[in-house]
């Protein structure tokens, strides 16, 4: 016998035995009742650890896996092997998900650009960011309410540029997400006001405008107040924004829109100054100018490549149990003619 | 009995209609109709098992009175119209709940066979029970429901997933709705493959029908009771 012949039969015996110890379907119902506890323990726990999911569900692959390769009954029921095979798919793109996927949080100011950054986001360990290209414009935004202030569909007008520089223009809003190279941008209905500005510092000649965000509207309603450092970081500044108009109506249909009439006041080293939009003050550190008012939208945006494969792998996963169960049960019908 | 069936099938879908038509919504929006829509569908597929499979006929007095506890609950909720979120707004809500449905359903009347079998077990009844096939048939066209029930259970999570990624961003969250139905899943495929596994009596394999139940019916009706925060979006 050669060297090579005696290694294997001393060792792929062992792995044999080993496989087949994994691939048991008594283990098979132990990792469920623990998959099915993990859930529970999950679910309950203030910190939401996720290697509470990824430990029986790792035993569930190897489980599953053993099964595949060991098994007599997988060779000769195509159904149930394409049930199990999918089911490892789903497993593992679970996993690849987990690893490369993202979830961010941005606000868009309406009439500016997105600008391939985001104000809060997390992601998995392997994700390569791809987001920073991205550019959008939000050109405006309406969101219905109906009586009693519940809402209704919300609109945006989205313009951006496809990989030729072409100008392309769409409309998103509940249900419809804007795709750009595989993220995906969903409307919210967190969205308030936001002040826009122009600060010429005393000391340069370049001014610099930007937007402050005002609290969400309306669930900040009476709050609409935001405190902030101006580009060079040399003075703070705290603003509130005040209008007496009813924007949203209890009573009757309406939309979140900007108000006709509004002010601003803006307090700065124990001063305080009311600005209508084009007004200046003018301070020992710059001149601040309040342009105007506008809206903000905030967007939640998801990255996750596996999407459609996991979908794929789960009507397959579907459809081989059904064809799996019905050549079963079609086999040995329980109302047997002359019988019932 | 089928005529009675089918006649209180034709005015419950007629009043489901009516409202669905006045408030332009199906009904799955408040518990009122909820109860109401699935009262319909339970009894809709059980009268479908009834008129398919006779010797299972006596589950009736099995099923009808859990119809009856549905319908005295619904009788006592608020029949108070709902706003529809937006997020109610897309054909896949409406698959993601016929899905639901069935699942309910072909469980429903596993539970009318395996609590013959619990009853026959405890010896109550039996005289009454004698008509019906012995707990092995039974057992039998329970485990066919059962699986029946995974595959509707198994469409209805990814129905409802791919709703939820259109909805709110985010295919899965573990959020009450959905942890609780990935739980009466995995209850129900521990149940299937138990019996593939170890073979286990008629009595066993009912006690696993009615747990996978009772979590089914909790997390229908039970959850969306407590809460449907995460289901409804906010303002």
């Amino acid at each position: 016998m050669q060297s090579a012949d005696l290694v294997s039969a001393a060792v792929f015996p062992r792995l044999l035995v080993w496989l087949r110890t994994l691939a048991s379907l008594r283990l098979t119902l132990i990792i469920i009742v623990v998959f099915a506890l993990s859930i529970g323990i999950y679910y309950f726990s203030d910190r939401r650890y996720e290697w509470i999911l990824a430990m029986p569900l790792t035993l569930l692959a190897i489980n599953l896996s053993a099964a595949i390769v060991t098994h007599p009954t997988f060779r000769y029921r195509t159904p149930l092997l394409l049930f199990h095979l999918a089911l490892l798919m789903l497993l593992l793109l679970v996993v690849a998900g987990r690893l490369s996927y993202l979830r961010a949080e941005v606000e868009v100011t309406s009439g500016s650009q997105f600008a391939g950054s985001f104000d809060r986001s997390e992601s998995g360990p392997l994700h390569q960011p791809g987001y920073q290209q991205l550019h959008f414009l939000l050109h405006d935004f309406t969101i219905h309410y109906a009586p009693g202030i519940q809402r209704e569909e919300t609109e945006a007008q989205i313009e951006w540029r496809d990989d030729s520089g072409r100008r392309m223009s769409t409309t998103i809003g509940d249900h419809h997400p804007l795709r750009l190279n595989g993220y995906r941008f969903y409307t919210t209905p967190n969205k308030g006001f936001a002040a826009l500005f122009l600060w010429q510092p005393t000391a340069t000649a370049s001014a610099q405008r930007g937007t402050v965000h005002f609290p969400a509207y309306p669930a900040h309603e009476f709050r609409q107040a935001q405190r902030w450092v101006t580009p060079d970081l040399r003075l703070e500044l705290w603003g509130q924004l005040d209008f007496d108009e009813i924007l949203l109506d209890p009573e009757h249909p309406s939309q979140f829109r900007l108000p006709q009439q509004q002010r601003l006041t803006i307090r700065t080293n124990d001063k305080r100054y009311s600005l209508q939009p084009g007004e200046s003050i003018s301070l020992p550190q710059g001149t601040l100018r309040y342009e105007g008012l506008r809206k903000w939208m905030g967007f939640k945006v998801f990255y996750d490549w596996t999407l459609p494969w996991l979908l794929a792998c789960g009507v397959v996963a579907v459809l081989s149990l059904g064809w799996h169960y019905w050549r079963i049960f079609s086999a040995d019908p329980w109302l047997r003619e002359g019988k019932e | 009995m089928l005529a009675l069936l089918v006649t209180s099938l034709l005015l419950h879908g007629g009043a489901i209609l009516l409202r669905w038509q006045r408030l332009d919504h199906g009904p799955y929006l408040t518990m009122f109709e909820i109860l109401s829509s699935n009262v319909w569908s339970l009894l809709f597929i059980y009268s479908l098992a009834y008129w398919r499979y006779r010797p299972i006929r006596p589950t009736a007095a099995i099923i009808l009175p859990v119809m009856f506890i549905m319908m005295g609950w619904l009788m006592l909720s608020s029949p108070e119209e709902g706003h529809l979120p937006p997020t109610y707004d897309t054909t896949w809500l409406v698959i993601h709940i016929l899905f639901g449905k069935v699942f309910l359903g072909a469980v429903l009347i596993a539970v009318g066979m395996a609590v013959v079998i619990l009853l026959r077990h405890y010896h109550i009844g039996v005289q009454r029970l004698q008509r019906l096939p012995d707990n092995t048939r039974l057992d039998d066209l329970a485990y066919r429901f059962m699986a029946l029930g995974i595959i509707f259970d198994t469409l209805m999570l990814i129905a409802g997933a791919i709703w939820a990624q259109d909805a709110w961003g985010r295919y899965w969250a573990w959020d009450k709705l959905e942890t609780w139905s990935f739980i009466t899943w995995l209850t129900l495929a521990f149940a299937l493959h138990l019996r593939v596994t170890y073979r286990p009596n008629p009595l066993r394999g009912a006690v696993l029908i009615v747990m996978v139940f009772i979590l089914a019916f909790l997390t229908f009706f039970g959850v969306p009771f407590v809460t449907m925060v995460p289901h409804q979006g906010a303002i």
